[in-house]
C-alpha cells in the first residue's frame, strides 16, 4: 500500500470556491489508517498548487469515511475559474495520488 | 401507524438524459418523481433570458422532457416536481399548460411556486442594515458589485411545493428551491408532517434521503469509484426511495428502476452522501438540518441499500442565497503540437503567447496554461510529462476585464497554427464567454415568502 488510492475511495464536488472530497475507507480495518493519513496539513501539502485556503477534515465513524473541505480550492469557483476542471471533479483523484508515507 | 411511499429522481442537471426518467415513470412504481435542473450559475443565465423575453427564463428541456414523460405519469398517477421553472416558473407553468392541452391531458393540475427571486428586495434589506456577508470571501456589503448584479435567489424550502400538492397539483414547477426540498415536500405531504409541529429527526431524515437521490444517476453508478462494476451504463437506472414512516422513525430502501443498468451498493450511497457537502453533522437546508453522522447503511444486494438511523435538527432562521454579478470575461483556446519535439514546440508556443499578450497590453486577472492529457486536471500533483509524446495539447484560458481582451487570447492561440512550429492544429475555437461571479450569502428567512398557485388544464 503506497497511495491513498490503495486504501480508500474518494469523490469531490464544488460549492462556490469550496471543494470537498469525501474519502471512504475500502474496509473498516483501514479506517484508522485513513484517519492518520488524511489530515489538514497532509492534504494541504499534497494539494499546495491547487488549494490556497483553509482545510478542514470531518469524521464519519458511522460509515468509516472523512469529508475534506477546502476553501479557495477552485480558482475562484466554477463560473470564474480558468481551470479546465471547473467543478473540481478530479480533485478526488488528485488526492487519491497522495502517498501514504508522506502523511503518516 | 406505518406509512409508505415510493419516490424517484428524474434529473440531476440541465442537459441530463431523458430516457431513464421515462423508464422510471413507466416501470418504477413510484408516486412522485423529483427533477433537478439548476446549478449555481443557471439562475443568472435564465434571469438574463427572462430580461430579454418575459415568456422565457425557464429550462427549455422542461418541455422536451414533459412531452416524453407526461403520458406515463398520467397513466400511473405519478406527481412530478421540477425546479426547471428556473428564473420564471410562472411562464414555465403557462408553457406546460399549453403542452398538456396539446397532449389532451384535460384536468391536469399544474402548480407553480414563486418567492425565491429576491433581486427586488436587496436594496430594502441593505437599507435595513443586512450586510450580505460573502460566505466564500468574508466580504461584507454589496456596494462593490451592486451595479453588476443580474440575479439574486434564495434557496427556499418545501412549503410552496407542499402547498401546491395539498391543492391537488399533479405537476409542480418551481424556481430555486433547495434540491432536497423536491423530495422533502412529497414526504411531508404524504406523511402529514408540518413545520408548525415539527419532528426534526423525521425532517432531517427526509433531507438526508433527498440529498442522496437529488443527483439521480450519481447514486446509481455514475461519477462513481465502482463505475467499472456498473452494468450497461447506457441504460442507467435512476434512483428510487422506498420510504417508511413508522412510530420509531423514518427508514428507507434506496433502489433503482427495475431492469435498468447501473449499480446501487454501499459505495454508491457513501460517495453520494458526502458529495458537495461541508460539515456532515450539519447539512444546512431551508427545511431543517440533516445529520449524516447517525445514518446506518446496510447493503441488501441486488442493487438495494437500506438506510436507517437518520436524524436532524431545527431549521435555521436564515436562508442561503446566491447573488450573480457580471465579473469580466474568459477567453479560451487549444492548440495541439506534433512530434518531433512536441514539448519543445509547446515551450516556444507558451513563450510566443506571453510575448503577444504583453504586446497587446493584456494582463489577465487569471491565466491557466496546462497540457490536456498531462496536467490539466491535477496540476502540479500530476506526474512529469511523458518522454517524447507524439502530440501535446496546450489549453489556454484567461479571465479578463473586457470581451475584447478575452478575444485577443483566443486569436493569439489560433495564430500558433501558422506562426508556430510544423504540424500544429487548433480545432474549432469557442468565442469568449461572459463570467458571472457568484456571491453566496444568507438572508433572513422572514424576508422570503414562498407562494404557490395551482391551475387546471382545460
Amino acid at each position: 500500500m503506497e497511495l491513498l488510492a490503495d486504501i480508500a475511495y474518494a469523490r469531490s464536488g464544488d460549492k462556490g470556491d469550496v471543494c470537498n472530497v469525501g474519502i471512504m475507507a475500502k474496509r473498516p480495518d483501514l479506517y484508522p489508517l485513513v484517519l492518520r493519513c488524511v489530515t489538514p496539513d497532509a492534504v494541504g501539502r499534497h494539494l499546495a498548487g491547487l488549494v490556497s485556503g483553509d482545510i478542514a477534515v470531518y469524521r464519519l465513524d458511522n460509515i468509516e469515511a472523512v469529508n475534506v473541505v477546502m476553501r479557495g480550492a477552485l480558482g475562484g469557483g466554477a463560473t470564474r475559474t480558468t481551470r479546465f476542471d471547473q467543478t473540481g471533479k478530479a480533485m478526488a483523484t488528485a488526492l487519491l495520488r497522495m502517498p501514504i508515507e508522506e502523511a503518516s | 401507524m406505518t406509512k409508505r411511499v415510493r419516490i424517484g429522481s428524474g434529473s440531476a442537471y440541465w442537459g441530463d438524459m431523458f430516457e431513464p426518467a421515462v423508464a422510471l415513470a413507466e416501470r418504477g412504481e413510484v408516486s412522485y418523481i423529483g427533477f433537478d435542473f439548476l446549478a449555481e450559475l443557471t439562475m443568472s443565465i435564465f434571469q438574463r433570458a427572462k430580461a430579454k423575453d418575459p415568456e422565457k427564463g425557464y429550462i427549455p428541456d422542461l418541455l422536451t422532457l414533459l412531452r416524453l414523460i407526461l403520458p406515463a405519469a398520467r397513466k400511473h398517477g405519478i406527481k412530478l416536481i421540477l425546479n426547471g421553472g428556473a428564473a420564471n416558473p410562472a411562464a414555465a407553468g403557462r408553457a406546460v399548460a399549453k403542452l398538456a392541452a396539446e397532449l389532451g391531458l384535460t384536468g391536469l393540475r399544474i402548480g407553480t411556486v414563486l418567492g425565491d427571486d429576491i433581486l427586488g428586495q436587496l436594496d430594502d434589506l441593505a437599507a435595513d442594515g443586512w450586510v450580505f456577508e460573502n460566505l466564500d470571501t468574508g466580504e461584507r456589503g454589496l456596494d462593490r458589485v451592486r451595479g453588476d448584479i443580474v440575479a439574486a435567489h434564495a434557496y427556499i424550502g418545501s412549503e410552496g411545493i407542499v402547498g401546491a400538492l395539498a391543492d391537488g397539483a399533479d405537476v409542480v414547477i418551481t424556481g430555486r428551491v433547495a434540491d432536497s426540498a423536491l423530495y422533502v415536500a412529497p414526504l411531508m405531504h404524504e406523511f402529514g408532517w408540518t413545520f408548525e409541529d415539527p419532528d426534526w429527526d423525521r425532517i432531517g431524515a427526509a433531507i438526508t434521503l433527498g440529498h442522496l437521490v437529488e443527483c439521480a444517476e450519481c447514486v446509481t453508478g455514475g461519477m462513481s469509484n465502482v463505475w467499472e462494476s456498473a452494468s450497461c451504463p447506457w441504460d442507467i437506472g435512476f434512483p428510487i426511495l422506498d420510504v417508511t414512516d413508522a412510530t420509531d422513525g423514518v427508514s428507507a430502501v434506496l433502489e433503482k428502476t427495475p431492469g435498468s443498468g447501473g449499480i446501487v451498493n454501499q459505495w454508491t450511497v457513501k460517495e453520494h452522501l458526502l458529495y458537495e457537502t461541508h460539515d456532515p453533522a450539519s447539512y444546512l437546508m431551508p427545511d431543517g438540518i440533516g445529520d449524516f453522522t447517525t445514518l446506518q447503511i446496510e447493503d441488501l444486494g441486488d442493487d438495494r441499500v437500506r438506510l436507517t438511523g437518520m436524524s436532524g435538527r431545527a431549521r435555521p432562521d436564515t436562508l442561503k442565497a446566491q447573488i450573480g454579478y457580471r465579473d469580466g470575461w474568459i477567453g479560451e483556446g487549444q492548440v495541439v503540437f506534433s512530434w518531433p519535439d512536441a514539448p519543445g514546440k509547446a515551450r516556444r508556443g507558451i513563450d510566443f503567447l506571453q510575448h503577444r499578450f504583453a504586446q497587446a497590453g493584456i494582463d489577465p486577472l487569471a491565466l491557466d496554461m496546462r497540457f490536456l492529457g498531462v496536467d490539466s486536471l491535477h496540476g502540479d500533483v500530476a506526474p512529469p510529462m511523458p518522454m517524447d509524446p507524439d502530440e501535446l495539447c496546450l489549453r489556454v484560458a484567461a479571465r479578463t476585464l473586457t470581451r475584447e481582451q478575452a478575444d485577443v487570447v483566443r486569436r493569439e492561440v489560433t495564430h500558433l497554427w501558422t506562426v508556430g512550429g510544423l504540424g500544429t492544429a487548433f480545432g474549432t475555437p469557442s468565442p469568449p464567454r461572459p463570467v458571472i461571479g457568484l456571491w453566496p450569502t444568507l438572508v433572513p428567512r422572514a424576508a422570503v415568502r414562498p407562494i404557490w398557485n395551482v391551475e387546471e388544464v382545460h
